[in-house]
């Protein structure tokens, strides 16, 4: 064998010729249909966080402007309502929200770190001026909902010398949800832009039904579950859950359930039921509901109710619900549709 | 514990058992090549999140499973010994070393601080050196780890690869060349699996002597985006790289690389199976006995051989989730897969299921 003494070279191409590349090419006429519901549809949930998000940074303008607890408690809301829309659109993990890590730096989770306490206190202490390009170049830690809901929420925080409306806190507030509000509207603005790809592709027919599945799935394991010590190390510990400071974890889930509802379900019930599914179809419409109805009740803090017998009833019962959701969409319609998520294809290496 | 759902009452049914069905024959086939211990060895996952590494011989029998703390990627077995290596998966904080025919642990080796593996490694010829692909993730770089199994597999020396995210490495036949696919994804620990840093990625195949760390040749794939993750030597020499694209699904860039005769060559098989590969291959095996090449794509849920002088697909079967290939001794490959199924795949015969375990096997077998 000769030793190999060759550095930086760009790849030729040799073409071959494609099996099957005849039948590849047309998008299936049918599926596009779906995908023209759901484009429409999660074009509805951007733009409401577009909105949302917006709101949200003026809101917060105004507050750093004249600081008063009304003022506070008001960015307060509209920093949930800005945090319920993106949790709404939260299980589409394909197309624009991809680029740039943007699902991240709307929503770094899990934390186990503390990066976010961590960053937030490194920024307020540095002498450098906080400025929308210091938030951009700070990592996706920095750059969403989570930090915002520290800055507003984190009782440890707001008894500390620089509780808001301390100048520095409240430039990085207004910093960070400029960033959420920004990116808001370029997502809802791209999403536009990737409709002829979207709809010209037929692999984006299953790429949507698994986000879908694999937004289930987080929902179970991940955001459930796991607090609940059904998994794990088997303790019970809301800071497992995702938006603990806020108390919103609850309330999260029910928007992301209801989100699914409004911008998947609808072109996903029609496929099935043109899959000669419509019990199916219908079977699964019934168990969205069942899970919602757990709401607005479960509108509440988790940790009361992670720490009580009686309260945890509850959680089992939406558990429950949530389970029998996620066993008829990514088990029965899935297994019907051939759309698979698996031990390797959803954890790449 | 709250009632049992159907599904979790379904998913402990499906992993609680350990026997095995093979269906159809009484025997697997035979692995290529003499050197390596006729068993197939893999990670797996158990049910409540719990991993191990396994052993199957050739009759079927589960030889042993021994438990790990976390999911483990794939590994490589020690020349001339039985010992096989595995290792965490990214972050990879440790590498196990087994005795391959009683699944005993001899050593767990921790990662240097500031360093994760990425669960891959590959023996010296003589058995006594280990390569392991290592971030370093401070700084992210990338970095071959050599450690010494004669010294309790101490930590020897470390090759710089001047590039981010290294994945696969294996032993040209050569017996001197390390080849690496370096697939330029800048990942921290911290950040779980966020990709930092996909606008500016420079995935390469890289060769490198395994004595002096020197880099031989560096090739770059032709889009920016494709990570460059996967890689195998035939015996002739001829070098492939398989590719896991970055950019958008409608995309279909070529997803394999072939260098021989000093020429570095990207092979496209045509959009409609890129598109079945869902831009993705978890495996490239080149066989030693033939002129064949075998990947998977556990996203696409197909595998595929293709020629490896034309570049011709001459086989493909949908197998969901398969991931790990072996060449078998007589020109076959076997495909394994995320849902416990091995499928013999060969030149002009349909794929065959020959076997189904309660277990779900990770991206390789060794």
């Amino acid at each position: 064998m000769t030793r190999l003494a060759l550095t930086f070279l760009l790849a030729s191409s040799v073409a071959v010729s494609p099996l099957a590349a005849a039948t590849a090419n047309n998008a299936d006429s049918q599926t596009i249909e779906y995908r023209k519901q759901w484009h429409s549809d999660v074009l509805t949930g951007y733009q409401n966080l577009a909105t949302q998000g917006q709101a949200l940074s003026s809101q917060a303008a105004s507050y750093c402007q004249a600081p008063s607890p009304e003022g506070l408690e008001q960015t307060k809301q509209a920093w949930l309502e800005a945090f319920l829309a993106w949790q709404q659109v939260r299980f589409v993990d394909f197309g624009p929200v991809e680029q740039g890590n943007r699902a991240w730096q709307f929503q770094f989770w899990p934390d186990p770190k503390n990066l976010v306490a961590r960053k937030a206190s490194y920024l307020l202490k540095d002498e450098a001026p906080i400025t929308p390009e210091k938030v951009s170049e700070s990592g996706v830690a920095v750059q969403g909902f989570p930090m915002a809901e520290y800055l507003l929420y984190d009782q440890a925080f707001a008894n500390g010398e620089e509780a808001l409306p301390a100048g520095r806190s409240c430039k990085l507030l207004l910093a960070v949800t400029r960033h959420i509000a920004d990116n808001g509207q370029s997502l809802a603005n791209d999403w536009q832009g990737f409709q002829s790809n979207y709809l010209g592709s037929d692999q984006y027919t299953d790429t949507t039904i698994r986000s879908a599945m694999a937004g289930l799935e987080i929902l179970e394991e991940r955001r459930l579950a796991t607090p609940m010590g059904l998994r794990g190390n088997g303790k019970r510990s809301v800071y497992s859950a995702d938006a603990w400071r806020s108390e919103a974890s609850l309330a999260a889930m029910g928007a992301s359930v209801q989100g699914l509802k409004q911008s998947f379900l609808p072109a996903f019930s029609k496929l099935l039921t043109d899959r000669k599914q419509p019990d199916l179809a219908e079977q699964i419409a019934q168990q969205f509901d069942e899970v919602l109805a757990n709401f607005p009740e479960l509108d509440r803090p988790m940790a009361p109710l992670l720490a009580d017998d009686n309260g945890y009833k509850l959680l089992q019962s939406l558990y429950i619900d949530i389970t029998q959701l996620t066993s008829l969409v990514n088990d029965r319609a899935a297994v019907e549709l051939g759309v698979v998520r698996g031990f390797n294809s959803s954890d790449g290496d | 514990m709250p009632e049992l759902t159907r599904r979790s009452f379904i998913k402990s049914a499906l992993t609680g058992s350990a026997a095995i069905s093979l269906s159809g024959c009484t025997l697997l086939p035979r692995k290529a090549g003499n050197q390596s211990p006729q068993q197939y060895t893999g990670a797996i996952g158990l049910q409540d999140n719990r991993f191990a590494v396994s052993a199957i011989a050739p009759d079927g029998k589960m030889l042993w499973q021994s438990p790990v703390g976390s999911r483990c990627h794939s590994g490589c077995n020690r020349p001339n010994t039985a010992q096989v290596v595995f290792f965490e998966r990214r972050p990879g904080w440790a590498f196990y070393v087994f005795n391959s025919e009683s699944g005993d642990r001899l050593h767990r080796i921790e990662a240097a601080k500031g360093e994760h593996f990425v669960g891959h490694g590959v023996f010296s010829p003589d058995g006594r050196y280990l390569y392991a692909p290592v971030n370093r993730y401070e700084p992210g770089e990338g970095i071959i780890a050599v450690y010494d199994s004669h010294q309790h597999y101490r930590r020897v020396d470390t090759f710089e690869l001047n590039g981010i995210g290294p994945h696969q490495i294996t032993m040209h036949p050569d017996g001197q060349t390390l080849v690496v696919g370096l697939g330029g994804i800048l990942t921290h620990p911290d950040y779980d699996r966020i990709k930092l840093n996909l606008p500016t990625m420079k995935p390469a195949l890289l060769m490198m002597d395994r004595l002096s760390g020197d880099i031989l040749a560096r090739f770059q794939p032709s889009h920016h985006q494709l990570s460059t993750r996967h890689v195998d030597v035939a015996q002739d020499g001829t070098v492939y790289a398989a590719y896991q694209y970055q950019g958008p699904a409608h995309e279909l860039p070529p997803l394999v690389a072939r260098y021989r005769n000093g020429r570095y060559e990207e092979i496209d098989f045509g959009a409609a199976t890129h598109r079945e590969l869902g831009n993705y291959i978890a495996s490239i095996v080149a066989h030693p006995e033939n002129d064949l090449v075998a990947i998977a794509s556990p996203i696409g849920g197909t595998a595929l051989i293709f020629n490896s002088r034309s570049g011709k697909v001459i086989e493909k079967a949908a197998i969901p989730d398969c991931a790990g290939v072996e060449a078998l001794a007589g020109g076959d490959f076997l495909v394994s897969s995320g849902r416990g199924k091995l499928v013999r795949m060969g030149k002009g015969k349909p794929a065959e299921e020959i076997a189904s375990m309660p277990v779900q096997w990770d991206h390789h077998l060794v």
